[in-house]
C-alpha cells in the first residue's frame, strides 16, 4: 500500500482547503459587479527581518539583492521607509492597521492588537470585492492575522509548503479558536525544542515534542544546507519550496478569484541565517563598518568578530531569498500576474549587528532595525522612480486602499505615499517604537521612542530598571552609521525634536487613557 | 469483562494520583508564566488558556488510567489487578515521573544533549520496574502507595468540576 509523506499530505490537503475554500469564496464572486471590474490584484511580500542597511538594492556594498535590483527597475523604491516597531508584533501590527503602536498596542512579544481595534485591519477595510488571503510562516505575525480572520477569505496555515514539523501542534488545529491557538499550544502546552527555558504546561505534549525532535532526522541537514534547513523553530523549511508554493497558489487557484489581495509574510530572512550551500562564502570580503563600544542598554555582549560573522551569515541568506524570490517573480511575468497586479515588497522590522547587539527585539532601536526596504511595482510599470522623503509602515494601508480604490478613514495615522498622491514631505514626523515590556493595558513607561524628521533620528530611552532616561540625536543623511551623538550639539533641533516627541508620547498616554 | 477489572474505589483512587500529578505540573507551568501573559493578555483569555490545559489534562489523566485498565484486563490478575491501588498508583507515579524527568531534563540541560536526555526517565522507569516487582515485599512502599492514594482523592473534589467546566467551555468555544 502506498503511504502519503508530509509534503504529499500537505499538497492534497491544501488543494482539498482550496477547493473547500473556493467553494465557500463563492459568495464574494456572486454578487453583481464583482467579476469583470478592472481592479487590480494587490500582492504585498514581507520579508521577516530584512534590513534596508543590508541591501544591495539600496547601496550596500555586498551584492545582496540584485534581483531586487532588477525589480526596482520597473518600481518605486521608497528609500527612507521606516518600521513602526523592531520586531514582528509591533512591525506588523503598524503595517496592517494604519496605526502607530502606541495607538494599535500590539507592543509585546506574541502580542495582539488592542481587542476594540481590530475591525482596523487592511483586510477589512478592502472589503469583500477583493479574495483576501493571507499567509505567514511568522506564528506572531500569524496571531494578528487571526485576530483579523472573520475579514481574511483564505488563511493558509502557518506550516504550508514546510515539510518538516517539530511541533505535535500548530494554530490552525484550533480553526474555532485560532486567535488563542497559539498562546494553548506553542506559548503553553507545547516544547519549544530550542528553548530550554520555556516550562510547557502539557506532559504528554511537550513528551512528544521531545521524542519528536530527538528522532535522528530531526533537521534533515542535507549537504544542501550546510548549517541546517531554515527554521523558525517550531517547523523547517526551504525557501524554495515556500515560493514555488506560493507561485503555484497565484498561478493555478488565485487566477479563479481575482482581484485578490494577497498578504505573504515569509519568515527569511530571519535567524538562523541558514542559507543554502551555494551561497555559504560568497561574500568574503569584511564589510569595512566602523566598530561601535557597547551600547549600556544592549540586551547582548558579542564581539566585533562574532557580529561580523553573523553579519556574513546574514548577507547569505539575504542573497539566497533573493534568488528565489527572482525567481518567483519571473514565473509571474511569464504567467502575465504582473500585468494586473501591484506587487509590495517589504518587511516587518531590520536586524542589526553592532554596539554589541545581534537581532532585532532590543532596547536598541537604531536604523538597522527600523530602516526597512519597500518597493511598489504597479501593473504593467516599466521604469523606477525614487523617493528619498521618510515614510512610515503605517502608510502602506492608506496607500493599498487608494490603490483598491476604497475610503481611507479618518482614523488611519499613515499617509498616502509619494507616488500614489502622498507629498514628499520633509516636515513629517514618524514615529517608531519598541515597548515590549510595558503593560498592553497600561500607559507607556518602560520603553524605546524614536522621532524620525527632516532627516534627524531623535532616540529616547525611558523607564529601563537601572538606567536614567537618555535620549541621543543623530543626522541620518550627513552620518547614516550613527555614530556622532548630537543631542548636546544641536541644541536647537535637540530642543524642537525633544518637545515634539514627548508631547506626542505624553498625548497617546493621555489617549489611550481616555479610551 | 467487569471481573477483569479493579474495584471502582481503587480506580478512584489511581485516577486521583494520575490527575494530581498532571494537574500539578500544568498549575506549576501556568503560574509560571502568568505575570508575561498579564502584560499582553485579558484576564478572559488567561482563563482560555487556563481551559485549554484543564481540559487536556483531563483527557491526559484518562488516558493514563485507561492505559492501567486495559493492562489490567489483559494481565493476569496477580500482576495489576489485584493489588491495583498500590501496583496502579507505583505505575502511574513512575509513567508520569519520567515524563517529567523527561521534559525536565530538556529544561534543565537543553536539547543539545541529545539522547543524553533519555538517562534520567528511562532510570525512573527501572526504578518503578523494581519497585512493581518488590512491590509485594516492601510494605513501606505499599504503605507510601496506599497512603497517597487514599490521600489525594480529596483533590478530585476540585480537579473533576474544574475538568469538567474546562471541558465544556472549550467545546462551547470550539463549536459556537
Amino acid at each position: 500500500m502506498s503511504t502519503l509523506n508530509r509534503r504529499e499530505f500537505l499538497k492534497a490537503s491544501a488543494a482539498l482547503m482550496a477547493g473547500v475554500t473556493f467553494a465557500g469564496a463563492s459568495r464574494f464572486l456572486s454578487p453583481p459587479g464583482f467579476q469583470g471590474t478592472n481592479k487590480p490584484n494587490i500582492l504585498m511580500f514581507v520579508f521577516d527581518a530584512m534590513s534596508a542597511r543590508h541591501l544591495s538594492l539600496y547601496g550596500y556594498e555586498r551584492e545582496t539583492t540584485p534581483n531586487l535590483k532588477k525589480f526596482a527597475e520597473r518600481a518605486f523604491v521608497y528609500h527612507n521607509h521606516y518600521s513602526g516597531g523592531n520586531f514582528t508584533t509591533t512591525g506588523t501590527a503598524s503595517m496592517l492597521t494604519g496605526l502607530n503602536p502606541w495607538t494599535h498596542r500590539a507592543l509585546n512579544y506574541r502580542g495582539m492588537v488592542d481587542r476594540h481595534l481590530t475591525d482596523r485591519n487592511l483586510f477589512r477595510l478592502v472589503g469583500n470585492e477583493y479574495t483576501r488571503l493571507a499567509f505567514t510562516q511568522n506564528l506572531w505575525a500569524d496571531i494578528l492575522l487571526s485576530q483579523f480572520e472573520p475579514d481574511i477569505d483564505i488563511h493558509l496555515p502557518c506550516d504550508s509548503y514546510s515539510p518538516y514539523i517539530h511541533s505535535s501542534t500548530q494554530p490552525d488545529d484550533l480553526p474555532s479558536d485560532r486567535r488563542m491557538a497559539y498562546y494553548v499550544f506553542q506559548d503553553f502546552m507545547s516544547l519549544r525544542v530550542d528553548d530550554p527555558h520555556t516550562f510547557p504546561g502539557s506532559l504528554l505534549m511537550a513528551s512528544s515534542d521531545l521524542a519528536r525532535a530527538l528522532a535522528p532526522n530531526r533537521n534533515h541537514i542535507s549537504g544542501e544546507y550546510p548549517r541546517g534547513l531554515p527554521t523558525n523553530y517550531d517547523y523547517s523549511y526551504e525557501n524554495a519550496s515556500i515560493l514555488d508554493g506560493i507561485g503555484g497558489l497565484l498561478r493555478d487557484s488565485l487566477a479563479q478569484a481575482e482581484p485578490y489581495l494577497a498578504y505573504f509574510h515569509l519568515w527569511s530572512p530571519h535567524s538562523p541565517y541558514n542559507a543554502r550551500k551555494d551561497f555559504i562564502g560568497r561574500f568574503e570580503e569584511e564589510v569595512q563598518i566602523q566598530a561601535k563600544a557597547r551600547h549600556p542598554f544592549s540586551g547582548g555582549n558579542y564581539s566585533q568578530s562574532a557580529l561580523q560573522t553573523y553579519r556574513r551569515e546574514y548577507d547569505e541568506f539575504i542573497a539566497d531569498l533573493d534568488a528565489e524570490f527572482g525567481r518567483l517573480l519571473a514565473d509571474l511575468e511569464r504567467s502575465g500576474i504582473l500585468q494586473n497586479s501591484y506587487v509590495i515588497v517589504t518587511s516587518d522590522h531590520g536586524e542589526m549587528f553592532e554596539r554589541g547587539e545581534l537581532g532585532h527585539a532590543t532596547a536598541l532601536m537604531y536604523a538597522p532595525v527600523t530602516h526597512i526596504p519597500l518597493l511598489i511595482s504597479a501593473p504593467g510599470q516599466t521604469s523606477r522612480s525614487d523617493f528619498h522623503s521618510t515614510t512610515s509602515n503605517v502608510d502602506l494601508l492608506p496607500t493599498i486602499l487608494k490603490i483598491a480604490g476604497k475610503e481611507i478613514p479618518e482614523w488611519v495615522e499613515g499617509r498616502l505615499l509619494p507616488g500614489f498622491g502622498g507629498n514628499q514631505d520633509p516636515t513629517r514626523s514618524i514615529f517608531p517604537m519598541m515597548g515590549k515590556d510595558n503593560a498592553a493595558f497600561q500607559p507607556l513607561k518602560q520603553a524605546t521612542f524614536v522621532l524620525i524628521k527632516n532627516g534627524y533620528e531623535l532616540l529616547f530611552y525611558t523607564g529601563y530598571p537601572g538606567h536614567e532616561d537618555q535620549f541621543e540625536l543623530y543626522h541620518l543623511e550627513q552620518d547614516p552609521h550613527e555614530l556622532q551623538n548630537l543631542f548636546s550639539k544641536d541644541i536647537t533641533t535637540t530642543s524642537h525634536m525633544k518637545n515634539e516627541l514627548l508631547e506626542a508620547i505624553s498625548t497617546a498616554n493621555r489617549n489611550f487613557q481616555m479610551r | 469483562m467487569r471481573k477483569r477489572l479493579p474495584e471502582f474505589q481503587s480506580i478512584v483512587q489511581v485516577y486521583a494520583v494520575i490527575a494530581v500529578l498532571f494537574a500539578g505540573w500544568t498549575i506549576t507551568a501556568f503560574l509560571w508564566k502568568l505575570s508575561a501573559w498579564l502584560l499582553l493578555l485579558n484576564l478572559g483569555e488567561v482563563f482560555t488558556i487556563f481551559s485549554y490545559a484543564m481540559a487536556a489534562n483531563f483527557l491526559e489523566s484518562l488516558s493514563i488510567l485507561l492505559l492501567l485498565l486495559i493492562a489490567c484486563s489483559l494481565l493476569p490478575a496477580r500482576v495489576l489487578r489485584d493489588e491495583f491501588v498500590v501496583r496502579g498508583t507505583i505505575l502511574s507515579a513512575g509513567i508520569i515521573g519520567s515524563l517529567m524527568v523527561f521534559v525536565g531534563s530538556q529544561m534543565y540541560f537543553g536539547i543539545e544533549r541529545g539522547v543524553l536526555l533519555l538517562i534520567a526517565p528511562l532510570s525512573v522507569l527501572i526504578l518503578t520496574a523494581f519497585l512493581l516487582q518488590r512491590a509485594s515485599k516492601l510494605h513501606q512502599v505499599r504503605s507510601i502507595a496506599v497512603l497517597f492514594s487514599d490521600r489525594v482523592v480529596v483533590f478530585l473534589f476540585i480537579l473533576l468540576p474544574l475538568f469538567a467546566v474546562a471541558s465544556i467551555y472549550v467545546l462551547f468555544r470550539n463549536t459556537s
